[in-house]
């Protein structure tokens, strides 16, 4: 995105958020000397975290960048169509109900760490733990590509191509992965809150400013009405399927997201984790029902863009909001060095988790269980800081074929939601009918991905999805269950 | 189990009051003169949505405080020797 206003006010206030970011981990790691000898402390916060600093921290992993940047375009295409976006969020949290409560019990009664550990407690096989985890390495790994390429190209668009692509991505990973390697789960979650309270400043001062500007919602309906009236009509059919089809997927699939299961773990305790998740309920409101905002008042505003201009709105918006007066330059420079910010810190998120597994899970659990807390943790780094390393090169130098393969995410990720939530609930859940579920789901997302294929307009994760749940159920019933097993199974769960 | 245990999963009631209030946040229900009504901007079947989106957190909020009780009374009578000690 290219910004008039940016150049060396950008390189400023990015060089001050990295040096906030970098002083957060310093101070965490002073406060919390011990943490680097127990996985626990490390990844978990200690299962310390409270409502504020939980609450921040989920904020982050659901509200990134892209929120901010690639909302207002969507809404500024599809009209009111894309107030979706506002009880999709809420979704979310109606998600959690079906399986938090019941997990974050099993997480303290065993101690979990990871979403895969549950898998190894319940199941007990190790095919399907490590399909689970190789399937969260996965999922997380090209999510993680995907915030680095966004920290580049908001860092080079922020400060006006001062700061090259490549520059900007190597300045703040090195001081993510410092400031993470310093202090852990803290470190994440403290730099979180400071970048979620960054990104909702300048998101509100983007509002007011176009409402001052451009004229409120009034003047952009008068202007639908004459232009577009469709922007502004009840959806149609396939509008509404498409509708609930997001409220559905949106809300199953980032609950389930790993990063996001994990933090369930880090609460301090169970009432901590109700009264984050009670704010998460209402935020929607004030974040993507702001930015949905900015992107109808965009349609008066910046009349007639196509497709790919559109994807500048927000950029186009700030611009001339920033022109007006210096306290909104500065409220537009704070909100970009915020998205980047916002980008930064679900990387983060996702990195930390990534390390979890390969700690816990893969290297914990299978490769060297007699290794010591401290190894097990020195070798999550390690192999996160190499897989960030081989992330950024694929960044740079993009392969020209098979690029579809660095595009597969939420398709994966989605299909440990049904082993883990029914395994939650059903003692006579089959291990080898989940193994066999998460493979099909996943073959038939990525092949349905890979070719580009669709059916009856639903997502291609959705159908591996219900073909899992499908192999989970329908396997589970006809291999029965030994007794032994479902008491087993029973005992685990405990409740 | 214990009676003062609450999840919300096993609460049916509840999943009905959210099947009602997902049906409620999607907009199916709608005739096409509601594209036209506007106030202030905004087109009144998007203000139905808003509304009905609203009463959905509202009720999450209410089941998360009095529906989900697991650790709760647990944990703080764990607080509460931390505290006298």
């Amino acid at each position: 995105m290219d910004l008039a206003f940016s150049g060396w006010s950008g390189i400023l206030i990015l060089l001050m958020y990295g040096l906030i970011m970098l002083g957060v981990g310093v101070i965490t790691y002073l406060r919390n000397r011990n943490i680097h000898q127990s996985l626990d402390e490390y990844y978990l916060g200690g299962r310390g975290l409270g409502v504020m600093v939980l609450f921040f921290t989920f904020f982050a992993t659901q509200y990134s960048g892209n929120t901010v940047v690639g909302y207002p375009p969507s809404a500024y295409r599809m009209g009111f169509e894309y107030l979706v976006s506002v009880p999709f969020f809420i979704m979310i949290i109606m998600a959690y109900l079906l399986f938090a409560p019941r997990l974050y019990s099993m997480g303290k009664k065993y101690k979990l760490v990871t979403p895969a550990q549950w898998f190894e407690k319940r199941f007990k096989s190790k095919a399907v733990t490590i399909l689970a985890s190789l399937l969260m390495l996965y999922g997380l790994g090209n999510y993680l590509l995907e915030q680095l390429v966004a920290i580049g190209q908001g860092v080079s668009g922020l400060t006006g191509g001062t700061i090259p692509y490549q520059v900007g991505v190597v300045f703040f990973v090195v001081i993510m992965i410092i400031y993470g390697w310093l202090g852990g789960m803290r470190s994440v979650a403290y730099t979180d809150t400071m970048q979620g309270i960054a990104l909702l400043f300048g998101v509100f001062m983007l509002l007011i400013g176009s409402i001052i500007y451009f004229g409120g919602l009034p003047t952009s309906a008068d202007y639908m009405q004459a232009y577009s009236p469709e922007k502004l009509g009840v959806p149609d059919g396939p509008g509404v399927v498409n509708w609930f089809s997001l409220l559905v997927l949106i809300g199953i699939g980032a609950a389930v997201y790993p990063h996001a299961i994990q933090r369930i773990f880090a609460a301090k305790n169970e009432r901590t984790l109700k009264r984050s998740f009670s704010r998460m309920a209402w935020m929607p409101f004030l974040t993507a029902g702001v930015v949905f905002i900015i992107g109808i008042i965009g349609i008066n505003a910046f009349p007639g863009l196509s497709e790919g201009e559109s994807e500048q709105l927000v950029g186009m918006m700030a611009s001339a909001v920033a022109s007006q007066n210096v306290i909104f330059y500065w409220a537009m420079v704070l909100l970009f060095g915020g998205v980047i910010a916002a980008i930064v810190s679900t990387a983060d998120s996702v990195l930390l988790t990534f390390s979890s597994i390969i700690s816990n899970d893969l290297y914990g659990t299978y490769i060297n269980p007699e290794a010591s807390q401290h190894k097990k943790l020195l070798v999550g780094k390690l192999v996160g800081i190499v897989a960030v390393g081989i992330l950024i090169l694929v960044a740079w130098f993009p392969p020209a074929t098979l690029y579809e393969i660095f595009v597969l995410k939420f398709e994966l990720l989605i299909q440990i939601a049904p082993g883990l939530i029914l395994g939650l609930y059903w003692n006579r859940l089959h291990s080898k009918a989940v193994f066999a579920g998460m493979l099909t789901g996943t073959i038939i997302a990525s092949v349905m991905t890979f070719f580009d294929y669709s059916l009856l307009g639903v997502a291609s994760g959705l159908w591996g999805l219900l073909i899992n749940l499908g192999v989970c159920v329908i396997g589970s019933l006809v291999m029965t269950v030994s007794v032994v097993e479902e008491e087993e199974a029973k005992q685990v769960i405990g409740m | 189990m214990d009676k003062s245990k609450r999840e919300p999963i096993k609460n049916w009631k509840l999943w009905i009051v959210f099947g009602i209030l997902l049906a409620l946040i999607t907009p199916w229900y709608f005739p096409t003169s509601f594209g036209e009504i506007l106030i202030y901007g905004i087109p009144l079947w998007a203000l139905l949505i808003i509304f009905a989106s609203l009463l959905l957190s509202a009720f999450l909020s209410y089941v998360l405080k009095y529906h989900w009780m697991l650790e709760e009374e647990e944990e703080e009578k764990e607080e509460m020797k931390k505290g006298v000690r």
